[in-house]
Formats: structure tokens, C-alpha cells, sequence
């Protein structure tokens, strides 16, 4: 258990540090996958819905405290994303976390809802809905499931489940 | 009423675990004015940026090939640039001269670009574009902001020929400002001009300027030709060798003059008048 949860905690920082060198090195049009959410997603998927959106919310404040984001909207991205994937969590597939196609779509539908839902946060009476939902809400979406696959491939080739 | 609560946690503790941590998110957010939590960020920023630089580092370290690659284009731009800069400044200051000279000089003078060179077996020609049409005749002399050229060779109708004074077969006569002294100017080796038929018994010293000769039949006197750089005695010679640098750098010339000049028909009328008497 001790092990799990230091596992969990290296990999959330890990996320975090490389969600950093994302933000500036791999955004296009300053859309960049959210590796945070891949990070949550799976933890949910492995403990639960309570320890995900747990691991989310520490995680999302980690992460805004290090960057310059508003403080507490990755929190509230990854909870409501934990939430959303908590739904799809499976005790049985513990084991297929991250190794299966699953993972990818849990993983888009988790952060599309939570992106949507913060549409009025970020568009603040400013920006265009339709744009925020079009750039960021689908983008974003789009470009972390693509890295999410990466994830799976990755991983999968050390299982025959791919 | 504690029966149904307890039935009801359990069911909805997820639902309620998550209302209050979106709310506490949302209560971070509503905080983000807030003077201490953006010095929070900014401590939390800073402490990453000693890591961003780190990884800008390592991923610069990638980018160098691309990087050296720009900076070789770039030099190589800058250098051709450089030439193009040289090249005007040079042509500047050769104008400057030869509108300087045009100003002070008493000889009508035709303005003339160098079109071409053609440097073979110890003949030193340039060609420049006037010609007859323009009134350029054979034999007059050709000079530059720096000094004497030349002669014109072959007058074509709209280029001439001029032959420089690096040219084997060029004779100048010329003098020694300092030292009044007479001699012929030839071309010498490695770029330099020879002063010939100088007495041993003159007084020639490196720096000392040489200009055409109020003997010559070619140019007028007065026109620099060059400076002295080396003048020896050698054993067994009644005459000195002087070696001079031109005053004209032949391998940049772009611009020169053509002097309508005429050495005067009545003197050497009265010098063949002179010769015939006596014999």
C-alpha cells in the first residue's frame, strides 16, 4: 500500500513537472495536453472515485501553485474529471489501466465534461463561448487523448491486451 | 431521522466529497486577487523556473545543429553585406577624390567607369566605357583621385583601351618632388613601379612622392605617380634604382578621368626647328 501510494505521488509529480515542460515547449496555439488530468484519470481508475478526486484536487493545486494558472482551476478540472472517470471505474480492470483503448476515450469524455463545465471560469464575460469550447474545450481535448494513446501504446506493448 | 442519515452518507458520500471540493476550488479561485495567494504563485513559479531553465538548456542543447545552421546563413549574408559596404566605401571615397580633382584640375576632364581588366604576359590594360564619340583620343593621359593611370591605348567609338602604368611597355617621365630629379617611371615586380635613369649623385629617400615630369610629352606635370620606397646604388651603375609603391590601387579602380590634354605644338616645332639649324 505504501508503495502504491509513493508510486502515485512520484507519478503526480512527475506529471506536474512535465506538464510544465508541455506548457512551454509543446503547446500549438497555446493549447497543450493535460497530463495532469491523464495522471488523475488513471488514479481513478485504479482506487476509485473518492481517492481520484482526492488525488485531483491536491494534484490541480500543486500544479497552480507552480504555474501561473488561476489558483484552483486545475483543482477544480481534475476533480470534476476524477468524478466524471470515477463513473467508468471497474474494480476487475484495475489491472487494464493505461493499458487499454479504454483508457483513452474515460480519458476524453472525463476531461471534455470537466473543460465544458469550466467554460464560464475561463471566458469570465470576455472571451467568445464557442471560442473557449471550440479552442479549448475540444482542443485540449483532442490533444490529450492523442498523448493518451501515446500512454497506452506504450504501455500495452508490455501486456498482450493492445 | 439518524437511521436515514446513515443509509444516506454512505450513498452520497462521493456525491458530497466532490460538491465540497468544487467548492473549495471555486473558493480558490474567487481568492485569486488575493495578495498572498499570488505570492504564493510566485513563490511556486520561481521555485519551477530554476527547472524550466534547466530543461531550456537540455532542449537548447538539441537545438544547437539548427541553431549553428541559422547563424552560418546569417554570417554568411552578414560577410557578402560586408563586401557590398567595402566595396561602396571604397567607390566613395574615389569619387570624393576624382570630384575633388575635377574642381582643381585646369585640364578639361571626361568621367569614365573601368568595365574591365586584362592583366597577361606583363600587359596591364583596363577598358573603360567612352570612346570617340565622347572625344577621347589616343595618347591621353588617364588618372584617377589617387594619381596617374595611365595612357589611352586603342580609342574604340564607345570604349577605349588604357594602358596603365603597370603595363611592361609604359614609359613615364617623371620627377622627384623633393630633389627636382628626372627619370623614367617603368613597371617594376610584384606590383611596384620602377623611377629609372636617376643619377647615383641625387638624393632619393624612401617617402619621397613622385609626379609627372614637366618634361613629359604625355600628361601634364604635377600628377602623382608614387612614393619612393626603396632607392640603393648598385656596384657598377651610373644610375640608382628606385623602386616606388603607385599611388593608384589598380585593383580596385572603378572610376577614372580622361585628360584632354595636349602638350603644346609650338615647343616641339621650335625643338625640331632647332635640330634641323644645327645639322
Amino acid at each position: 500500500m505504501t508503495r502504491r501510494i509513493a508510486t502515485y505521488v512520484v507519478l503526480g509529480i512527475l506529471a506536474i513537472v512535465v506538464q510544465k515542460f508541455f506548457d512551454d515547449f509543446a503547446s500549438i496555439s497555446s493549447i497543450s495536453p493535460e497530463l495532469v488530468i491523464l495522471f488523475v484519470v488513471f488514479v481513478t481508475l485504479r482506487e476509485g472515485q473518492m481517492v481520484g478526486m482526492e488525488a485531483g484536487f491536491v494534484t490541480g493545486f500543486l500544479n497552480d501553485i507552480l504555474s501561473t494558472h488561476f489558483l484552483g482551476f486545475t483543482s477544480f478540472i481534475a476533480v470534476v474529471a476524477s468524478f466524471v472517470a470515477g463513473f467508468f471505474y471497474k474494480e476487475a480492470d484495475v489491472d487494464l489501466t493505461g493499458r487499454t483503448l479504454n483508457y483513452v476515450w474515460i480519458c476524453a469524455i472525463a476531461l471534455f465534461v470537466s473543460e465544458f463545465v469550466s467554460i464560464p471560469i475561463v471566458s469570465a464575460g470576455e472571451l467568445n463561448y464557442w471560442y473557449v469550447f471550440l479552442k479549448f474545450t475540444v482542443g485540449e481535448t483532442v490533444y490529450t487523448a492523442l498523448l493518451a494513446m501515446v500512454v497506452v501504446f506504450v504501455n500495452g506493448r508490455k501486456s498482450r491486451y493492445v | 431521522m439518524f437511521r436515514w442519515l446513515s443509509e444516506f452518507l454512505p450513498f452520497a458520500r462521493n456525491y458530497i466529497v466532490f460538491t465540497l471540493l468544487v467548492a473549495l476550488s471555486l473558493f480558490l479561485i474567487s481568492l485569486n486577487n488575493n495578495r498572498q495567494v499570488r505570492n504564493l504563485q510566485v513563490v511556486g513559479t520561481l521555485t519551477t523556473s530554476y527547472l524550466e531553465s534547466g530543461v531550456q538548456d537540455v532542449v537548447g542543447y538539441f537545438q544547437l545543429a539548427s541553431v549553428n545552421r541559422e547563424l552560418e546563413k546569417a554570417n554568411a549574408r552578414l560577410i557578402n553585406m560586408l563586401a557590398r559596404t567595402r566595396r561602396a566605401i571604397n567607390e566613395n571615397r574615389q569619387l570624393k577624390e576624382m570630384l575633388n580633382l575635377k574642381q582643381q584640375s585646369s585640364v578639361p576632364l571626361i568621367a569614365a567607369g573601368v568595365v574591365g581588366r586584362v592583366t597577361d604576359g606583363g600587359k596591364n590594360f583596363v577598358t573603360i566605357n567612352v570612346g570617340t564619340k565622347d572625344g577621347i583620343q589616343e595618347g591621353e593621359p588617364v588618372m584617377s583621385g589617387s594619381g596617374l593611370v595611365g595612357t589611352i591605348y586603342l580609342a574604340g567609338e564607345d570604349f577605349s583601351i588604357v594602358r596603365t602604368l603597370m603595363d611592361n611597355s609604359s614609359r613615364i617621365s617623371a620627377r622627384v618632388v623633393n630633389d627636382s630629379t628626372d627619370g623614367i617611371v617603368t613597371a617594376g615586380e610584384q606590383g611596384a613601379l620602377e623611377l629609372k635613369d636617376v643619377s647615383r649623385r641625387h638624393h632619393v629617400r624612401p617617402g619621397n612622392i613622385v609626379e609627372t615630369s614637366t618634361l613629359s610629352s604625355i600628361s601634364p606635370p604635377g600628377i602623382i605617380i608614387g612614393t619612393v620606397t626603396s632607392a640603393s646604388n648598385r656596384p657598377g651603375s651610373i644610375f640608382k634604382e628606385v623602386t616606388l609603391e603607385p599611388a593608384v590601387d589598380f585593383s580596385s579602380l572603378s572610376d577614372v578621368f580622361v585628360m584632354k590634354y595636349r602638350p603644346s605644338g609650338k615647343a616641339a616645332a621650335l625643338e625640331s626647328r632647332a635640330l634641323r639649324e644645327k645639322r
